[in-house]
């Protein structure tokens, strides 16, 4: 599909400029499903930047959409700095041991070196890979996971949760911590020519109010995208579940797009923060995706692009989480096919829903 | 403290639970004891009754999952001095055995959940997290589960969810066992669709939800 018509790199810069496209852009986000691709198991992608690359390349040529993100687990940073991550033999990998025991522990935390520490330098690999193959046609970015959720990792969510309220300067400690390996692994990110790609489950208002989110997430966020703003590059923030009430904070963190979960209303990010920020979000991962069917997606694809298709800022269509790894390839397929088929520009009839 | 009313000291309790205070929630059960009140009613009026104030503060988003733990340690702390001196074996709602599924260790919304039944009067028999869809069922048999509570916070875990459904038709004991769901991917119309009784959208909620479903049982 890769190659037919615009380029992705193409298609956004267009888009940016406001001149014609032939679609809008649409990000289905791929994680550990593309080692379905290429018929790998997922425990395969530990250390090896090599298939990682491959896979995420494979995925991204069958299904022609529009950002490769390189991402396996929300546990890269955390577990370069001493967590235990167990890694089941072809399931997401996930945290078995925060790096401290306790706040006594805190000096103990050093902050990565991305070229030497834990899974980060094959991941990194896997981005020049991914450069070198297709960096030219479509954008490439690096998932870095952000100094609140970093943070959670590293003590434990249940001892950070009751930090906030016990010990506030402990978890700014470990967030000081944690955006100091996330700046290093976003400048080696960049350094492969990708852009960094933040996602922060843990400051979700499903988790932590609004508030929290301002004293203790929000201020490392800024200085984290601060630093690669500085580097010439706009990012992306993701963060789950709930987000209304922190949307302009997500906005003046510096973010260029938005990435809202299907928690949230994407009509109500338009007319709160479209006028501020491009937008991205949010077919249901689980209930659309991975369990609906293609004419689910369908429809899914018509009624987010009838809510957001001309939000202020832009609109790209993309699921409101990572895929689950067993999301149907045909869903995937699915979902381009109804973003190719609605086109550009987008008719009166698609906006106002009554294609439905 | 000596001179409060039964009232008056529930009533602290129940606030010193929702204002996270451990302390006072330590002496104000010592007070209800020295005063010879009734543990079990310094429970259920006190801890229990400041612990759905907290799940009600929860719901209406006014505390997050850090004040609804502290809430949860204060109550603990109280628990601690006052189920000794419990006269009976109290008589609980019901058994719910609960965990997160197989694949999925993020225990955080599962342990409120936990949290906020024992606080209903639930007798909760914990399994942690990464718990196979088999081991559910089997400890539902052992102990008589009235409810299997099920929570995922990952997505690629959820058919875990329906597993369990299915083994408990395939024992047999489908008739006897209600299964509740919960987590941030799930939804009401996954819940239906795997055949699952009730689903919560929160800890708050997953307590009345649990009432509702030993109340039809």
């Amino acid at each position: 599909m890769a190659g037919v018509g615009m380029t992705s790199l193409e298609r956004f810069a267009a888009y940016g400029r406001g001149d014609a496209i032939d679609r809008l852009p649409c990000v289905p986000i791929v994680g550990n499903g593309a080692a379905r691709v290429i018929g790998a198991k997922i425990s395969h992608f530990r250390g090896n930047g090599r298939l990682i690359a491959e896979a995420q390349t494979a995925a991204y040529r069958r299904f022609g959409y529009d950002v490769i993100r390189v991402f396996t687990d929300l546990y890269t940073l955390a577990e370069a700095m001493g967590a235990g991550v167990h890694y089941p033999e072809d399931e997401t990998a996930y945290l078995s041991v925060p790096a401290i025991p306790s706040v006594e522990n805190i000096s103990r935390l050093q902050p990565v070196t991305p070229e030497r520490d834990g899974n980060l330098p094959s991941h990194l690999e896997a981005m020049q890979r991914v450069i070198a193959e297709v960096g030219s046609e479509v954008p490439v970015t690096g998932a870095v996971t952000c100094p609140f959720t970093t943070a959670s990792f590293l003590i434990g969510a249940e001892n950070l949760a009751r930090l906030i309220l016990k010990n506030p300067a402990a978890v700014h400690q470990l967030c000081e911590v944690a955006l100091e390996s996330a700046i290093r692994y976003a400048a080696a990110i960049m350094a492969t020519g990708c852009t960094p790609s933040l996602t922060d489950p843990m400051s979700s208002s499903t988790v932590i109010g609004p508030r929290q989110f301002r004293e203790f997430s929000l201020p490392y966020l800024k200085r984290l995208i601060t630093f690669i703003h500085d580097q010439g590059r706009s990012v992306t923030l993701h963060i789950c579940g709930k987000t209304d009430k922190i949307w302009h904070d997500m906005v003046d963190a510096g973010a260029g797009c938005l990435s809202i979960d299907n928690d949230a209303s994407l009509a109500g990010a338009v007319a709160t923060v479209g006028g501020r920020v491009r937008l991205m979000g949010n077919i249901h991962p689980s209930e659309i995706m991975l369990q609906g069917a293609p004419a689910d997606v369908r429809r899914a694809v018509f009624n987010c692009i009838s809510q957001a298709g001309t939000s202020p800022k832009g609109y790209i269509v993309a699921s409101g989480c990572s895929l689950p790894t067993e999301t149907p390839a045909a869903n995937i397929q699915a979902m381009m096919d109804a973003v190719r088929e609605i086109g550009w520009p987008l008719k009166p009839e698609v906006l106002s829903g009554g294609i439905l | 403290m000596s001179v409060l009313t039964p009232e008056a000291l529930f009533e602290e309790l129940s606030n010193a639970v929702v204002e996270m205070d451990e302390e006072r929630v330590i002496t104000g059960s010592e007070a209800a004891l020295a005063a010879d009140i009734d543990a079990y009613d310094a429970i259920q009026q006190g801890l229990s009754h400041g612990m759905e104030r907290a799940g009600q503060l929860f719901e209406d988003e006014e505390y997050f999952i850090p004040e609804l733990l502290m809430c949860s340690d204060a109550m603990y702390a109280g628990l601690e001095v006052l189920k000794p001196h419990l006269k009976r074996t109290t008589e609980s709602r019901g058994t719910v055995v609960i965990g997160v599924i197989e694949g999925d260790t993020h225990d955080i919304g599962k342990n409120m959940v936990r949290i906020m039944l024992e606080s209903g009067g639930f007798k909760v028999i914990d399994l942690g997290r990464d718990v196979t869809p088999q081991r559910f069922v089997d400890t539902a048999r052992e102990s008589k589960a009235d409810i299997i509570a099920l929570s995922t916070l990952m997505t690629t875990t959820m058919d875990g969810m329906g597993t369990v459904v299915r083994l408990l038709e395939e024992a047999d004991l489908r008739g006897g066992v209600k299964v509740m769901v919960g987590g941030g991917p799930i939804s009401t119309g996954f819940a239906k669709r795997i055949g699952a009784d009730g689903y919560a959208v929160n800890a708050a909620e997953a307590v009345k939800v649990a009432r509702e479903l030993v109340g039809n049982a």
